[in-house]
């Protein structure tokens, strides 16, 4: 997965699912759209679906203090290298 | 009539002190004589308390049934075995968390976050797995932390009780739904039963002070549904979870 592909489908999620049109990339998702650790457990679960399998604790727990988009692709991109790496 | 009034307002009020002094004094007994041994003693700390305090809110509820005879209660057993399993409700009456709480040994639900800072009685909620309301009391990995209890709740048997519209209704009409509720059922991967609450609010109005013992009234809890998505799917979304759980309850209120 590339990471304009990365970046299509999480703003697809946030459209689809918090309702967020084009939010910024750099935005702190908090300040601006109150988002909130219930939503961040959501999108943790569409990334799961995204990866095609369950994050672990430890990755989950890692996503917790992410703040922007930004952060989220990167976030995703880590943990895609890091399994490609363990395969 | 007026000496009729007077009297049954009289009535309410004494009929009422005595439930909630039931209720109150019950908890401070409880908590010297239960609540503290349980902690000491008990691997399941959380377990515990929960069935403590279900034990205490049935006997409150036996007690309404004797001293308010003219309230009947309907609840099916559909309703009383649920287990493993989110219950979405709509919330009419301070009486329906409680009354939940007495039909379900294992239970958890999500509370005001303030009254998580009220001493004794916040830490009696925290230490029962009650969920603040306001998810930014538990960020980071507490969050993480949380959940994966809530989900081992659920696999033990539990059930988790939310009403979405977080607050009462003071005209019987549906609020918007928060979706927090659903996640919480997605990550969990848990069916959502739906339950719709009747006449909870003629026994115990929205502000008022007093039981109201005088209407022959039959307090029911119905199941309407269950939602049973597939959270894998591609096209899984939990804002038309929330819809759909939300017109069901429409429906049936329209029909009620």
């Amino acid at each position: 997965m590339t990471r304009q592909e990365i970046e299509r489908e999480i703003k697809n999620i946030f459209q689809r699912e918090f309702e967020i049109e084009n939010p910024g990339f750099d935005d702190d998702l908090r300040e601006k759209y109150e988002f909130d650790s219930i939503d961040a457990i959501e999108l943790l679960l569409e990334i799961e679906r995204m990866l095609g399998s369950e994050l672990t604790q430890e990755e989950k727990k890692q996503a917790m203090d992410i703040r922007t988009i930004n952060q989220i692709c990167d976030y995703i991109e880590r943990i895609i290298q890091t399994r490609s790496k363990a395969a | 009539m007026p000496l009729i009034k007077i009297i049954s307002k009289v009535y309410n009020f004494l009929i009422t002190s005595l439930l909630w002094a039931y209720f109150l004094f019950g908890y401070l007994f409880l908590l010297l004589f239960l609540f503290l041994p349980a902690i000491v003693i008990s691997k399941n700390v959380s377990a515990a308390l929960q069935n403590i305090n279900h034990v205490h809110l049935r006997v409150f509820f036996a007690l309404t049934r004797i001293f308010i005879r003219r309230t009947k209660f309907e609840i099916p057993d559909e309703v009383r075995q649920i287990r493993s399993a989110v219950i979405v409700c709509n919330h009419i009456s301070y009486l329906d968390p409680i009354l939940l709480v007495s039909l379900f040994p294992r239970h958890l639900t999500i509370v005001k976050n303030t009254f998580f800072k009220v001493p004794i009685f916040g830490w009696f909620l925290k230490n029962t797995g009650y969920i603040p309301s306001a998810p930014n009391e538990m960020m980071g990995a507490a969050m993480i932390n949380n959940l994966e209890a809530i989900k081992k709740h659920m696999a033990d048997g539990g059930i988790v009780f939310v009403f979405p519209e977080g607050t009462r209704s003071r005209d019987g009409k549906l609020a918007a739904f928060n979706k927090g509720v659903f996640s919480i059922a997605r990550y969990c991967k848990s069916p959502i039963h739906l339950i719709l609450i009747k006449n909870t609010n003629m026994l115990f109005r929205p502000g008022t002070f007093s039981f109201d013992t005088r209407p022959f009234n039959t307090i029911k809890l119905n199941l309407i549904g269950t939602l049973e998505p597939d959270f894998k799917s591609y096209n899984f979304s939990v804002s038309s979870v929330a819809q759909n759980a939300r017109a069901v309850f429409e429906k049936n209120l329209l029909h009620s």
